[in-house]
């Protein structure tokens, strides 16, 4: 390593520890002196250089991150509660919408008959002043009632037709039970008059403030019994 | 609420995930946080700014942290950060520096001493030295990198640092050993 080199070397990095620099350094005392010079200049820049850094200043980068956490997770919280809310108000209109929709009566009858099979094989034996009442009671009918009996009533009961309440009769036909569904006339509404499936068919027609619909066995004639019902309810 | 729900399931897994996340963080920011600040007070010269940039630079740190490999790399990595965020500052706001003496350091109010007083002539020079003859040196004595790590952490080549280690330790000399001594002439 010739002087130039060297000397460059010594400037470059005085504390190095590599084996041809410290050969180089060993080899005459006053490069050693030189480079012991030059260690002295870099032990004042440290100290020079290490200039007070602020007591606090490690709490104060860990406070600073932990507010900075904070934040975010409330952000991130704030962002949840806005998606639930925003999801709850979707499912709100939906389920607005689709009560809004129209309602097919006739299927919905049938749906009705085959969802409560316990009405066609009970035996109540109610009596028109009953099945009266429970007209009355409904509110939404008027002064609707049967001005007779009309036939023996096996079953008689409220139920829900999308959220108008109904009344749903089984009564004794010619050749079976037949079922009837009051419904009060509301706009949505869409009736059939006449409906079936494989098993039911039914009919319906309207009187002054409700829709009526008969179910029963597939092979039933119907008509009978709709003119019969028109006359004693009024 | 949402959170506590949301945290309940895999709150384990999670917590423990975040706890030793906070523990890598708490003995980064106390090992580091010394050398980050007097590095970012070099680049800048104001304790004030250094301390802003050393805050910008730990949460940067903060939300990269999983970046972050190897621990033996995390100084050069912090470093690497701190440059990056003093650089944004004149992205920032364009103030004018050059009016501003950037040798004003903080007075010493014990200056009275020999020791303090050649300090504050040395910390003169230093913040005199132009910031490419600056940034290597305080690499090299208080970061402890070689000129290799050096080189990679400034994005130069190595002769380019060791050029540059060699007019800085060259200049100071020269100005310390002699300080500039104007507008006087002896004999």
């Amino acid at each position: 390593m010739d002087e130039l080199k060297f000397r460059r070397h010594a400037y470059e990095e005085p504390s190095c520890q590599d084996d041809d620099f410290l050969a180089a350094m060993q080899a005459a005392p006053e490069r050693e002196a030189f480079v012991n010079e030059l260690k002295k200049l870099d032990n004042k820049l440290e100290r020079a250089l290490k200039i007070d850094v602020p007591d606090d200043l490690a709490a104060k980068l860990l406070l600073n991150q932990q507010l900075h956490q904070h934040q975010r997770l409330r952000r991130k919280s704030g962002f949840t509660l806005a998606l639930v809310a925003s999801i709850a108000f979707i499912a709100g209109i939906s389920f607005t919408l689709l009560r809004m929709a129209p309602v097919d009566l006739g299927q919905h009858a049938l749906t009705h008959v085959y969802h409560e099979t316990k009405a066609l094989t009970l035996d109540r034996d109610v009596s028109v002043k009953d099945v009266n009442f429970q007209l009355a009671s409904m509110g939404t009918l008027g002064n609707a009632k049967f001005t007779q009996q009309p036939g023996k009533v096996y079953y008689s009961t409220f139920c829900d037709f999308q959220g108008v309440k109904s009344l749903h009769l089984v009564m004794e036909g010619d050749q079976g039970k037949v079922t009837l569904f009051i419904v009060p006339i509301e706009a949505r509404m869409v009736l059939e008059h006449a409906f079936k499936d494989n098993k039911y068919n039914g009919r319906g027609f309207t009187t002054d403030k409700a829709y009526m619909l008969l179910v029963s066995e597939k092979n039933v004639d119907l008509g009978h019994v709709k003119q019969e019902i028109q006359q004693i309810f009024i | 609420m949402f959170n506590r729900l949301r945290n309940k399931k895999p709150a384990s897994s999670v917590n423990s995930d975040m706890l030793s996340k906070q523990r890598r963080y708490d003995s980064l920011v106390r090992a580091l946080h010394a050398d980050i600040f007097r590095y970012a007070y070099w680049l800048c010269g104001d304790k004030h700014i250094a301390e802003d940039i050393t805050q910008e630079t730990f949460l940067r740190a903060w939300r990269s942290l999983e970046s972050l490999k190897d621990d033996k790399a995390a100084k050069a990595w912090l470093i690497t950060i701190v440059r990056r965020e003093n650089a944004r500052r004149f992205e920032r706001k364009q103030f004018d520096y050059s009016d501003i003496e950037q040798d004003q350091l903080e007075d010493h109010i014990s200056s009275s001493t020999e020791d303090n007083a050649e300090q504050h002539l040395i910390r003169r020079q230093i913040s005199r030295l132009a910031i490419e003859y600056r940034e290597p040196l305080i690499l090299q004595v208080i970061g402890g990198f070689s000129g290799e790590e050096i080189a990679t952490i400034l994005q130069l080549n190595r002769n380019t640092v060791m050029t540059r280690l060699f007019r800085a330790r060259n200049q100071l000399k020269e100005l310390i050993e002699q300080p500039q001594v104007r507008g006087q002439s002896n004999g």
